[in-house]
């Protein structure tokens, strides 16, 4: 074989192996891993109205799970979900609708009123953040098992739980999960990913949707 | 014609067959497939499923490791979306010809107070003679339904047709190592989900 025909041959693959490696190194696209089917639910929210996983189908979704006589406990991460509705405006996630979705454990106490001064404690607005609960075996279903989200009553009646903050897309995809960090550092890191789930959202389609796919191929991951 | 002129028309022709047969044939192979579903990387196996088929065996998401199954929650009394969609699985099953053997389509009822396993296996059935229909008690598809990502709830129906069910449409694909790899929309065609299918048949 010539060097010639040696050369042709070899080049191409040549620049498709270095067009790969740059991409992995330099990650010119970043997308948030796909890490899991979220859980499908039915519950009752604050308007004393039935929330579904299919009535926010199209919607990105931040998820977290607590109750209402929580107190100091669920504080930093009350404060985390109220920040980021309020700087909603920093993440540009174009036409898709983002919204707020806590769901209480506390399936005995947390009925329709009492969330609904829950969330008025917390300056929610309802049109964008519910408060949910459901029937005990539903939610425990829903949190532990497909939200993989701790929980357990204590004696007393009050709850051992792990904050747990959970971003969802409009496919029922989970995309983002953030454990054990309550701190203000938690509202920067949602934004930012939310950010990038809206342009995710907004770029991936057509040719595109193949640079998004060896985004996840090659794991670029903020 | 010249013996130069023949040979350049004879090299324009092998040219020409070359660069169509390598547009049909050779680019497909290496073209990137994009999928009419949303792609899950999850490096856990798809949820714990556990039902009862018609002829009273258990049927385990585990039985059918080294196929692809397509896993949808629908019920017999179901008035359009689910002959819709198993009209479009069947579809897609005949568009895979052989490779079909390699996927096992299954209907997960959400109705198991009237689906009964025999009734359910012929409604399953008269859309794809290798359709499966799986119920078990209310609890348990409740359990499992949740973790595929479904929702489903009794709803008001006409006095003739009783209660109808509100339940989630979409289509899940879990790959043959048992990873739950796709969903898709109610919108996918019967082509798209074939398409979609093929990709994890490999």
């Amino acid at each position: 074989m010539s060097r010639k025909v040696i050369i042709r041959s070899v080049v191409p693959v040549a620049l498709i192996i270095v067009a790969a490696l740059a991409f992995a190194i330099f990650e010119p696209i970043q997308v948030l891993p796909r890490i899991r089917l979220a859980p499908g639910y039915l519950l009752t929210d604050q308007a004393a109205a039935t929330l579904t996983s299919e009535d926010v189908r199209g919607d990105i979704v931040l998820y977290n799970f607590g109750y209402s006589g929580c107190g100091d406990d669920c504080a930093a991460m009350n404060q985390t979900m109220v920040d980021i509705q309020g700087r909603l405006d920093e993440a540009d996630v174009g036409d898709t609708d983002v919204r707020f979705v806590t769901i209480s454990f506390d399936t005995a106490t947390d009925k329709p009123p009492v969330l609904q001064e829950y969330a008025a404690t917390l300056d929610a607005d309802p049109k964008q953040w519910s408060f949910a609960s459901g029937e005990p075996d539903h939610i425990a279903n829903v949190v532990k098992a497909g939200f993989e989200a701790y929980y357990e009553e204590r004696d007393d009646g009050s709850f051992t739980f792990d904050p747990v903050f959970v971003l969802v897309d409009g496919w029922g995809v989970i995309r983002g999960e953030y454990r054990y960090q309550t701190n203000a550092s938690d509202t920067d890191k949602i934004l930012h990913h939310l950010d990038i789930l809206g342009e995710e959202i907004r770029n991936a389609n057509g040719a595109a949707t193949l640079a998004y796919e060896a985004a996840h191929f090659f794991l670029c991951y903020p | 014609m010249t013996v130069v002129q023949r040979r350049i028309a004879l090299g324009l022709v092998v040219t020409l067959i070359g660069a169509l047969f390598a547009w049909f044939f050779v680019l497909p192979r290496f073209r990137p497939h994009i999928f009419a579903g949303a792609v899950i990387q999850s490096t856990q196996k798809a949820p714990r499923l556990e039902l009862q088929a018609s002829d009273g065996t258990t049927v385990r998401m585990t039985d059918f490791e080294g196929k692809v199954v397509v896993v949808y929650f629908g019920y017999t009394f179901c008035p359009d979306v689910c002959p819709a969609t198993l009209s479009k699985l069947a579809s897609a099953v005949e568009i895979l010809g052989e490779e079909a053997e390699d996927v096992q389509v299954m209907m997960v009822s959400v109705d198991p107070a009237r689906d009964t396993p025999e009734l359910l296996a012929e409604y399953v059935t008269h859309f794809h003679p290798d359709f499966l229909g799986i119920t078990g008690d209310e609890a348990t598809v409740n359990r499992i339904a949740t973790l595929y990502g479904v929702f489903y709830q009794k709803s008001d129906g006409t006095e003739a047709s009783g209660y109808t069910i509100d339940h989630t449409s979409t289509v899940i694909l879990v790959d043959r190592e048992g990873y739950l790899k796709l969903v898709l929309p109610f919108e996918g065609t019967a082509e798209q989900i074939a398409a979609d299918i093929d990709y994890f048949i490999g």
